[in-house]
């Protein structure tokens, strides 16, 4: 296969969510043929640039499928199957990336507020972050205020997601923020929030940056940060 | 779920005249079907209780190799003769087979197993002995044990065994079902390579609404850690019973085929 062909077979088996050769794919027909793993592998073999990996096999294929579920025509699981691919892609190119001096997009720190256990939206965002080439640090569900912050000054991180699913919890996320004040560190992170009952006026009402809709919106707010 | 149909047996008044007037189209026809509906494995069974031996010799030669030459789908040759599963065996000219099956029987073990061995096919293996089907799961484990012992012997893989707890109807003693589950539970624990198996429909045998019976048996027993199920592919009930047990007990990854029939 040269070097266009199997870019091109990469991002198709994204878009499929085939991880590796025994996956079925958003299509029919597809299990037993190389997927993901396979064909990134032989990429690297074939010392193909990692950085053109990254941007003609994985961000456009996301782009793709953020589409496609959207129009409801993909459902969560394949978009977790796609994301997961992406996850598995990084794993191969992640030594290479580095050795090119290639760095990540920046530290994320997600967390769920004080109170709130909810953390599947906030599990999702976590994995397309991860996906779009961010390093992310997931502090879990229920996490103080005062956690929140003391993680994201130790990491020297430059985002913060915070997700709460509850109209008595989200209001922690005001906390998050004036504590991040309090310690100096605001201007040094952008604070990114979610969750059902938040919304783009309550983002501004409490000093974050934006309001994500959900994980796709989230990815696209960051791309519009010029990030 | 591995799904071996149940259709292709001569005891069904709409199938032994198949077999009975050789009727190589219909047979096709209905393997085509079955394979179409999503069975894994068809299990074919031509005894009408009939024939001489040598007939059911000749009837199974021709129905496996009648569906074997159109139809690319594993076959489990079903019969409590070796002769007739080693006609069936030879006319598979090594596709993958299932023979089933064998009990823990001395006649059983010395004539069957060692086909399973020679033929290198899948094994059903029934958790029963010369005594009949045992009462409590403990000795149902044990006719397992021993049937496990002559495969070691005859090159038999755990992997290529499936153990069937045996499946009574629950009409007649309704602590059936439970005593089954029970089985199959222990037979897990101590077989962890072997698969398991179930004849499905004997559950509801006698009762209304079979397929909702089977159904609910089906999807207990897959917790359970059930592995295949001899069974009605083209059943829709059921068929969505395996969609959604599979979905919900972790073995449909990235939910491909529950939402490839529900979305």
């Amino acid at each position: 296969m040269n070097e266009q062909e199997l870019i091109e077979k990469i991002a198709y088996n994204v878009i499929q969510g085939r991880v590796v050769a025994e996956d079925e794919g958003f299509n029919e027909g597809l299990e037993g043929q190389p997927a993901v793993t396979e064909l990134m592998e032989q990429a690297v073999e074939q010392n193909i640039d990692a950085k053109k990996l990254v941007v003609e096999c994985l961000t456009g294929s996301m782009e793709d499928v953020g589409e496609k579920y959207d129009k409801g025509i993909y459902l969560i699981p394949d978009m977790l199957a796609s994301a997961e691919c992406v996850g598995a892609a990084m794993d191969i190119l992640g030594p290479r990336l580095a050795k090119a001096g290639i760095e990540s997009k920046g530290r994320f720190i997600l967390a769920t507020v004080a109170g709130d256990l909810h953390d599947i939206g906030k599990n999702i965002v976590g994995i397309m972050l991860k996906g779009a080439g961010f390093e992310v640090i997931d502090l879990g569900n229920d996490v103080s205020a005062d956690h929140i912050v003391e993680e994201t000054r130790k990491n020297n991180a430059q985002f913060l997601g915070l997700s709460a699913l509850l109209t008595t919890t989200m209001r922690e996320m005001e906390k998050v923020v004036k504590a991040l004040q309090n310690e100096g560190i605001r201007d040094k992170v952008r604070v990114l929030i979610g969750g059902a009952p938040t919304s783009d006026k309550f983002a501004k009402q409490i000093g974050a940056d934006a309001y994500c809709r959900d994980a796709f919106h989230a990815v696209d707010i960051l791309r519009k940060m010029n990030i | 779920m591995i799904i071996i149909g149940e259709q292709i047996n001569a005891t069904r008044s709409d199938v032994k005249p198949i077999i009975e007037n050789r009727r190589e189209d219909k047979l096709i026809e209905l393997a085509q079907k079955l394979a179409k509906a999503g069975a894994t494995y068809i299990d074919v069974n031509i005894g009408t209780g009939k024939g001489t031996r040598n007939d059911e010799v000749d009837d199974m030669r021709w129905a496996i190799k009648t569906i074997s030459d159109k139809v690319d789908i594993p076959l489990c040759i079903d019969s409590a003769d070796a002769a007739v599963i080693e006609a069936g065996l030879e006319a598979r000219e090594n596709k993958p087979a299932m023979i089933n099956s064998t009990k823990a029987e001395k006649k059983h073990l010395e004539c069957i197993v060692p086909l399973a061995g020679r033929y290198n096919t899948s094994l059903v293996a029934l958790a029963m002995d010369e005594s009949g089907i045992p009462k409590t799961p403990e000795e149902r484990v044990a006719a397992c044990r021993k049937i496990a012992d002559w495969c070691a012997k005859y090159d038999v893989p755990m992997e290529n065994v499936f153990f069937d707890p045996l499946v009574l109807p629950v009409v007649t003693d309704r602590m059936q079902c439970l005593l089954t589950l029970n089985t199959l539970v222990m037979i897990k624990k101590e077989f962890a390579e072997a698969k398991t198996v179930i004849g499905l429909s004997n559950v509801s045998f006698g009762l209304p609404a079979r397929a909702m019976l089977n159904a609910a048996f089906l999807q207990m027993a897959m917790y359970a850690g059930l592995d295949a199920a001899i069974m009605d592919p083209l059943n829709k009930t059921l068929m969505q019973a395996i969609r959604t047990g599979e979905a919900l007990v972790g073995k449909d990854r990235h939910f491909r085929k529950y939402t490839r029939k529900f979305r």
